[in-house]
């Protein structure tokens, strides 16, 4: 004797409360600490990876000269500007002489003085000398005393010294005009090499001192990359290793180079191996010295060994492994590894075979007991 | 022991104490006989719902005595342990409004009472069934209160009011609301169920149309009765 | 015997209904703020547990890298290892800064990671959910998904750019923010070198100084540039244990001899949970208490209302002859039938809601039983001032004047 209205509410909200029901128990069960954990898997793939190593350096030129005067003075001329070509021995500009030209024109004039000494002393050398020798034969014929001989030849002995100093005189007063010159050359900016200007470090009217430089020149061609590796992955660096380039302000391209020498000298503080890349052509335009350039050098294949990605890698306790899924359980492998390449790709030396599978992803941490269900992609990623 | 027939002795109500003391009912004397159907008149603040309540076991009187058939259940104070399963076992109640429990459909409200009785639920629906087939109203068994009019509802109410089979029935003004050919229906009926279980029925009205059909009619004023003899008419 | 209390809700059942959602929404506010509470503690955690790091060395007397500023040499990292019971110490920087992709930016906290290592190595992320683990010494990163970086994208941290690799969950800081790992020098040098401008404006004031700029001494001013240019400092080294060390032994030694500080695992989670984030924890509980006196207040009133709608049959079953326990057990009923109704639809909105928030939201297991039973509790205790109210009617009000 059931009465209609009531059943038909009764199921009406039987409707509504089953679901909620259902709702609620799905709730518990599939979200929260309760949820499995998603995992993803792969396969351990045997397989020859390319170990690369990656660093970033700058531009720099392999020789950098910086031309300036040897002493303080101002400069009085620079006749190129940064970025002009320059040819060896080409002068780049002079410094002001100051009094040195009249210092030089003052070292002629003794020169001159000392030539017109010589020609002096010489004269009266040469008289002294006739006059010497008409008194030797005076003295032989017995016309004049012994001492008018002795006294003419004082005189010529007188003359011979003095003619020998005055020629000295003379050699000194060229030597120091020829230091004057030297000097007066040495105030000229030259280019030692063919090369670029790439600073003008004091304008004409600047007093500078010994020592500092006025231009810098490099030569373009010798531009290279001076590049530091960290150490920690520095293995297998060695000379004449292939390279590719890429200039930062050239993203997208990339160009070739090698290895030329790997520094002797690391830096201890920022533990970095440094070492030297330089372009197998050199681009055009120039690199701006100083520019950053990312370097990745190719070491050669290693043989084909088993080889997991490196998001598998995990760690339990105090030892490096994997987990792998045995029986719908996670369970932990220890594992040893070996080299890795830039791509994430690390070799197994020890502990899984080829074409075992592994986890790579999951939503959480793992433990021993976590229920997990494998799916293709952990929820919330793009793909 | 037979339940059957309810008689009063100088029943007696006083509201407060002292000074304030109010006597609604000052010695009240009344019988009714099984199968009888008595009218109750009297104006307001004559002590008439006082005394329907006394009759009722809803408020405890001061002094006097009432008797259902041989069981005395007042006598200067209640003889029976359990009022709530008095007024559910023995005394059935119609009031003015038919006071429907409106969550409970037709047959739940009449059924609902044997059910607190302990009756197992499909012979009590059982049971109001027939009530309701008596009535009139079975075509509505299954309606909720809200759908009947408001002559349904009142025979509705008057199955409740009989399905446990109380040796007394208390009705209070259950014509007010209809008309004179419902009213004289529900007399009718009250008439037939009293005859039918040897219920004792006391109706509380001032209803001209129905006054006429009593055989008796107690009057009551200032607290005291006076019986007098009815017309006793029949039911057109 | 029917049931009072199934019927009334049967009959009303759209009230019940909407007055149990409204009141689950208020219980899953309650639970969302009960789970905010519990990730927060789970952030701090979460960071502790991933750093991988069963000690922290930090600069002497701070409070470590998390909750305090922290600056060491980096190559303290060396005499660390040195000493007994250590199996590796590695440097690790953290910086809480904006990254930037595009025109959107995300507050991160940036870990700067010693390149050459895997998940094994502390301060790396010990487990990735796409991608990689950084293999090259710069302009390389793991973000966070929470950051709402893809694999590929390119980020931009102070000055440079790097491309995001691998991607992780649930790395964040303490404070919530998501993290990016990028190289520790490339860290190093977005932690100290700032803007151009800045650069600039130094390298200006460093030349103006006639100590530093002497003309007799060609290349002094470069070096000092350089120098001022450099930075080797780290905020903290990780230490693992080798099997078998006691941590507290091996934190005493280092302490004793290097004048540093060194926390243990349980002392961290102490500076996180018990100072981070003591103040954020009060400010939830208290929400908490308020809103559970709301909720129960609201229940209270809701039942109350619903029985003074009934107060008039109340009275008329009270008069037939209905036991005072069968109206009082058909009121609680009703109350209970909205409190399950309630909590159902508060935990199925807090579950729902709560990957939402900015911030980790975790609702635990015996919250949520904890808070099943408070619901029940409330809506019990709430309904008897509604039961009161019923059993107080006289039976004889049905019987009109």
């Amino acid at each position: 004797m059931k009465n209609l209205p009531l059943q038909r509410r009764t199921l009406a909200l039987i409707a509504v409360i089953v679901p909620l029901l259902g709702l609620l128990v799905y709730v518990a069960l599939r979200s929260g600490p309760l949820a499995p954990v998603a995992v993803t898997e792969a396969r351990v793939e045997s397989r020859a990876i390319h170990p690369a190593l990656f660093g970033v350096g700058t531009v720099e030129a392999r020789y950098t000269y910086k031309i300036g005067p040897t002493f303080a003075g101002r400069v009085q001329r620079l006749d190129v500007h940064v970025g002009d070509r320059a040819k060896a021995g080409q002068v780049l500009g002079e410094m002001d002489p100051v009094d040195l030209d009249d210092r030089v024109r003052s070292q002629e004039a003794a020169l001159k003085r000392a030539e017109a000494a010589i020609r002096e002393a010489s004269a009266r050398h040469a008289y002294a000398q006739s006059q010497a020798r008409r008194y030797e034969q005076l003295f032989a014929a017995r016309s004049v005393s012994e001492e008018a001989v002795i006294t003419k030849r004082q005189e010529l002995a007188i003359a011979e010294a003095a003619l020998a100093g005055v020629k000295e005189e003379l050699v000194r007063a060229r030597s120091d005009r020829d230091a004057l010159v030297a000097q007066r050359s040495n105030l000229r900016l030259v280019a030692p090499v063919d090369g670029v200007v790439i600073l003008r470090d004091a304008d004409p009217g600047t007093t500078i001192v010994a020592g500092q430089s006025v231009v810098e020149l490099i030569d373009p061609q010798s531009l290279w990359i001076n590049v530091r590796f960290d150490q920690v992955s520095a293995s297998g660096l060695a000379a004449d290793l292939p390279a590719t380039i890429v200039l930062r302000s050239r993203h997208g391209r990339s160009l070739k180079g090698r290895v030329l020498r790997v520094e002797l000298m690391a830096d201890a503080v920022t533990e970095e191996t440094l070492a030297k890349v330089i372009f197998d052509e050199i681009p055009s335009p120039l690199p701006p010295l100083g520019e950053l350039a990312e370097v990745t050098i190719d070491l050669p294949a290693l043989a084909a060994a088993p080889v997991i990605p490196n998001a598998a890698v995990q760690r339990l306790g105090n030892q490096t492994g994997v987990w792998q899924i045995t029986n719908g359980e996670p369970e932990f492998i220890p594992v040893t590894l070996g080299r890795s390449d830039l791509d994430g790709h690390v070799q197994v030396l020890d502990g899984l075979n080829d074409g075992e599978r592994i986890v790579l992803y999951s939503e959480k941490a793992l433990g021993a007991h976590s229920r997990i269900h494998v799916v293709e992609r952990i929820p919330g990623v793009v793909p | 022991m037979v339940s059957k027939g309810i008689r009063i002795e100088g029943l007696k109500k006083r509201y407060g104490s002292g000074d304030t003391a109010v006597d609604a009912l000052k010695g009240v004397d009344m019988y009714v006989e099984p199968g009888e159907v008595v009218g109750l008149i009297g104006p307001s603040g004559s002590g008439k719902s006082t005394l329907l309540k006394c009759l009722g076991a809803v408020i405890n009187p001061t002094a006097g005595r009432m008797t259902l058939g041989d069981e005395v259940i007042y006598d200067e104070g209640w003889k029976v342990p359990d009022l709530r399963a008095l007024r559910r076992d023995k005394i059935g109640f119609v009031f003015q409004a038919p006071y429907l429990i409106p969550f409970l459909d037709v047959t739940d409200n009449v059924a609902l009472l044997p059910m607190l009785a302990g009756v197992a639920n499909g012979e009590a629906r059982k049971r109001a069934l027939d009530l309701l087939t008596a009535l009139d109203v079975q075509q509505r068994a299954r309606a909720m209160p809200s759908q009947l009019s408001g002559g349904e509802q009142q025979r509705v109410a008057i199955a409740r009011g009989l399905v446990n089979r109380p040796p007394v029935i208390l009705a209070d003004e259950p014509t007010a609301p209809l008309d004179s050919e419902r009213a004289m229906a529900v007399i009718r009926i009250l008439n037939d169920m009293a005859r039918k279980y040897e219920t004792a029925i006391i109706v509380v009205t001032h209803d001209e149309k129905i006054i006429p059909t009593f055989k008796r009619i107690y009057h009551i004023r200032d607290g005291v009765t006076h019986e007098e003899v009815g017309e006793g008419r029949g039911f057109e | 015997m029917i049931s009072l209390a199934g019927r009334d809700i049967l009959h009303a059942w759209g009230k019940f209904v909407f007055t149990g959602f409204g009141l689950g929404l208020l219980i899953g506010v309650t639970l969302t703020m009960a789970g905010v509470y519990r990730g927060m503690v789970d952030d701090g955690k979460a960071l502790l547990d991933n750093s991988g790091a069963d000690m922290w060395v930090v600069q002497k007397d701070t409070l470590g890298p998390y909750a305090e500023s922290s600056s060491l040499n980096g190559d303290l990292y060396r005499a660390i290892l040195a000493m007994p019971g250590v199996a590796s110490a590695v440097n690790v920087t953290y910086l809480t800064t904006q990254v930037r992709k595009g025109e959107r930016d995300v507050r991160s906290m940036v870990v700067g990671i010693v390149p050459g290592g895997t998940g094994a190595t502390p301060g790396w992320p010990p487990y990735l959910v796409a991608g990689r683990q950084i293999t090259r010494g710069h302009y390389e990163a793991v973000a966070d998904i929470a950051t709402g970086f893809q694999l590929g994208d390119r980020l931009q941290i102070r000055r440079n750019q790097y491309t995001v690799v691998g991607l992780t969950r649930r790395m964040v800081s303490s404070s919530g923010d998501p993290m990016v790992f990028i190289p520790l020098k490339d860290a190093q040098e977005a932690q100290f070198l700032k803007d151009n401008d800045a650069i600039w404006q130094s390298r200006r004031r460093t030349e103006a100084n006639p100590a530093f700029n002497r003309p007799g001494v060609p290349g002094l001013l470069d070096a000092i540039i350089a120098s001022q240019s450099t930075n080797n400092y780290v905020n903290a080294v990780l230490v693992r244990l080798k099997a078998g060390a006691v941590p507290d032994e091996v934190a005493s030694s280092i302490q004793r001899w290097k004048r540093l500080t060194v926390y243990t695992r349980a002392q961290m989670e102490e500076i996180l949970i018990g100072k981070l984030i003591a103040t954020s924890s009060k400010q939830i509980g208290m929400f908490l208490v308020i809103l559970a006196i709301v909720s129960a207040a609201i229940v209270a009133f809701i039942i109350y209302t619903l029985t003074m709608d009934k107060i008039r049959e109340i009275a008329v079953l009270k008069l037939i002859g209905t036991r005072n326990r069968t109206i009082a057990a058909m009121i609680m009923q009703q109350a209970l039938a909205l409190g399950l109704i309630g909590f159902a639809v508060g935990k199925i909105t807090a579950t729902f809601a709560a990957p939402l928030f900015p911030k980790y939201v975790l609702l635990q297991p015996q919250d949520s039983i904890a808070g099943f039973f408070a619901v029940l509790v409330i809506c019990a205790l709430a309904s008897v001032i509604a039961i009161r109210m019923a059993l107080k009617v006289d039976p004889a009000e049905a019987i009109g004047g």
